[in-house]
């Protein structure tokens, strides 16, 4: 399977008046083909910020790729230029946003930003973008199809504006969607809705996508990967099933037990964790998420632990991963 | 299983009943949205009832209504057996002492002017509670309740993360000790790792001060894990009531059952065995709605009947209330089985 998208050692910073924020600070990842990666973490972990750079969303300055190289299909996004951007931008990659409200045209109806869209990309005649706006909204599930092609937005409904987002995102057929909260705003029905319709998306069109959430529920349904970003670094990778069922990192087994189920006893009292994230102008020395943890140890705040590899692409970023960590410990967890 | 036991013994001691609730906007050229359409409840001594339904179904004006911040079109709102009247002044007054709410936004519901310390002591001043110095006393000890210290008294709220904030609105709602309090979506603007930080602060401090709640929210994990019964709510009605063990164990409404099957479980297996039952469509309007259900519209088995007639809140299964034609032409065979 071949990578769509190789994203090494990536460092963002933004130039604010208060300082330097680090916001992405060594994010090292990868996206096979037809793939689904998620990338969970809370506010501020830098997430979007990640997603941001890979289309070069983020005005610069004040924003600034420090280190780090970005392939997308073999195009090196780091060094491309605007007008390289323009053309990248929808045919290999495209976004959709968490508020469909603020991200479609409000002056514009529908089917117009659709063919817009097209028409930037796809040497088609206007009639013939037409057309293909209206199979697009009716791939996304819009009822009458060509009748709302010809309505605003604001005459949509949160859940079809989200879905037209997705038409307008897969309308050039990019390699690779990123979603950056995409059910967010929803409700749980119409996120349902949603979350089931990317899936057919998916399989129908075969494009990789980037899942950005916080949302742990919607993880378990779409990904085959999952990277935990905590801080500005992603603490753990692996795939879905070792994430949620052999999560290495504290952080990660913390957020996961922090989760009321539906099977979750009354009477019990929720893991929570302690504290607040770290101040991404001056991150800590050490390990980010030792003065939150339960297993905190001297060495934890000052050194920031190296990634170890448990097996099979699974990752984690903590000191008690180190082979000469006491086994005896860690099953006493 | 200690809860249960508690909340048998209080059973019959209802704090807050409200009677055919209504409230209706005029939104102008003679249309009304009825935000709230005919609400009858009791809320128990000590109990936490869990009100959930999607965006514009009414929950949040609900629980303005309760708080007396909207005066209901309709209907009486009885607090420990006496009737309250939200229009006068004097009975407000007296009720805003026993009740109080904690809001969604925590950067929108604290004044960006005022320190934390007059923030909380506020309340308390209006009541005319305490002398001030041992107000003072008052707002370090509820901060101290609340998790934080008392030399954040003097801080202001921007000074504060999003999980701290909505602390200080506990301590705040907590200054002028209620006995009821409403939380609106409480936790819905925080990280989660900050959400179970305050579910359990609020268990705690119920368990402490034995307050009563009302926990409007739209995520169903979380109702479910601090609720002692549950009201779904669909565009301004109730459509079911039980206690929240029975309401998962045995969904009766259409609608519930799609609200709960559509929860995602973080957990890949049993995400992959679920099977679809995702709702089509979306909420319709609530400005002039259509006689008979509302739900009828998605509704995967709605009848003509449905469509003509609206159904009223009935009592299915003991301490269970559904409003559904549907349910009662089953009721028979699954309910005894």
């Amino acid at each position: 399977m071949a990578d769509v998208l190789k994203v090494e050692n990536l460092h963002v910073s933004f130039d604010t008046y208060a300082g330097e924020v680090h916001a992405v600070r060594g994010v090292t990842f990868h996206v096979g083909e037809g793939e689904v990666l998620a990338i969970v973490g809370e506010s501020g972990c830098g997430k979007s910020v990640t997603a941001q750079t890979i289309m070069k969303l983020n005005p610069m300055p004040p924003a600034r790729i420090k280190e780090g190289s970005i392939d997308l299909c073999g195009k090196d996004i780091v060094a491309a230029s605007e007008k390289e951007m323009q053309d990248i931008r929808g045919r290999l990659v495209s976004m959709i946003f968490q508020d469909p409200m603020t991200c479609l045209n409000p002056t514009m109806k529908v089917g117009k930003q659709l063919t817009e869209a097209i028409s930037q990309h796809r040497k088609m005649t206007r009639e013939e973008a037409k057309k293909e706006a209206v199979r697009l909204l009716e791939m996304v599930q819009i009822p009458n199809a060509a009748e709302r092609a010809e309505m605003y937005p604001h005459e949509y409904s949160g859940g079809m504006r989200q879905r037209a987002m997705i038409a307008m995102a897969m309308s050039c057929e990019p390699k690779l969607l990123i979603a950056d909260e995409p059910t967010t705003a929803l409700d749980v029905t119409i996120q349902a809705q949603i979350m089931q319709l990317m899936a057919k998306v998916r399989k129908e069109t075969g494009t990789a996508i980037i899942l950005i959430t916080h949302d742990l529920g919607v993880v378990a349904n779409l990904a085959d990967r999952v990277a935990v970003m905590y801080a500005g670094k992603i603490m753990e990778t692996g795939t879905a099933e070792d994430i949620f069922y052999r999560p290495q990192h504290p952080y990660t087994q913390a957020l996961l037990k922090s989760l009321p189920t539906v099977d979750t006893d009354r009477s019990e009292k929720l893991v929570s964790i302690a504290g607040t994230p770290p101040d991404l102008f001056a991150p800590p020395k050490g390990c980010e998420f030792a003065s939150r943890c339960d297993h905190c140890m001297k060495l934890c705040k000052q050194h920031v632990p190296p990634t170890y590899d448990v097996g099979g692409g699974h990752m984690a970023r903590c000191w008690r991963l180190h082979p000469d960590f006491p086994k005896d410990q860690k099953e006493g967890n | 299983m200690a809860e249960t036991a508690n909340n048998q013994a209080v059973d019959n001691q209802v704090l807050v009943s409200l009677h055919d609730i209504c409230k209706y906007f005029n939104v102008g050229r003679g249309k009304t949205l009825k935000a709230v359409d005919g609400i009858t409840l009791d809320i128990r001594k000590g109990e936490t009832l869990g009100v959930v339904g999607e965006s514009g179904c009414g929950k949040s004006t609900l629980g303005r209504v309760v708080m007396g911040i909207y005066h209901p079109t309709k209907g009486q709102l009885t607090y420990n057996g006496k009737v309250v009247d939200l229009k006068k002044t004097r009975d407000r007054f007296n009720y805003s002492k026993k009740a109080q709410i904690i809001f969604q936004d925590p950067y929108a519901s604290l004044n960006p002017r005022m320190t934390v310390g007059d923030i909380i002591a506020e309340g308390m001043e209006i009541h005319g509670m305490y002398d001030k110095a041992r107000r003072q006393e008052r707002v370090y000890e509820l901060l101290e309740t609340v998790g934080l210290n008392r030399e954040h008294a003097n801080r202001f709220p921007h000074e504060f993360s999003g999980g701290q904030r909505q602390r200080i609105g506990i301590a705040r709602a907590l200054a002028i000790e209620p006995e009821f309090i409403v939380c609106d979506e409480p936790i819905s603007a925080l990280d989660v790792s900050i959400q179970s930080q305050v579910i359990n602060l609020l268990k705690e401090l119920q368990g402490k001060l034995g307050l009563t709640y009302m926990f409007i929210a739209h995520d169903l994990n979380i109702v479910k894990y601090i609720s002692d019964r549950i009201a779904v709510m669909y565009l301004g009605n109730l459509v079911e009531l039980a206690d929240s063990d029975e309401i998962y164990a045995h969904t009766l409404h259409p609608y519930s059952q799609a609200l709960l099957a559509s929860v995602p479980i973080p957990d890949p297996d049993r995400e992959a065995q679920k099977k679809a039952t995702v709702l089509g469509g979306d909420v319709p309007s609530p400005i002039n709605p259509k006689p008979g259900c509302k739900f009828a519209g998605r509704c995967p088995r709605a009848t003509d009947r449905c469509r003509a007639e609206t159904p009223a809140l009935r009592e299915v299964r003991p301490h269970h209330f559904v409003a559904c034609h549907l349910v009662e032409s089953e009721q028979e065979a699954p309910a005894q089985a």
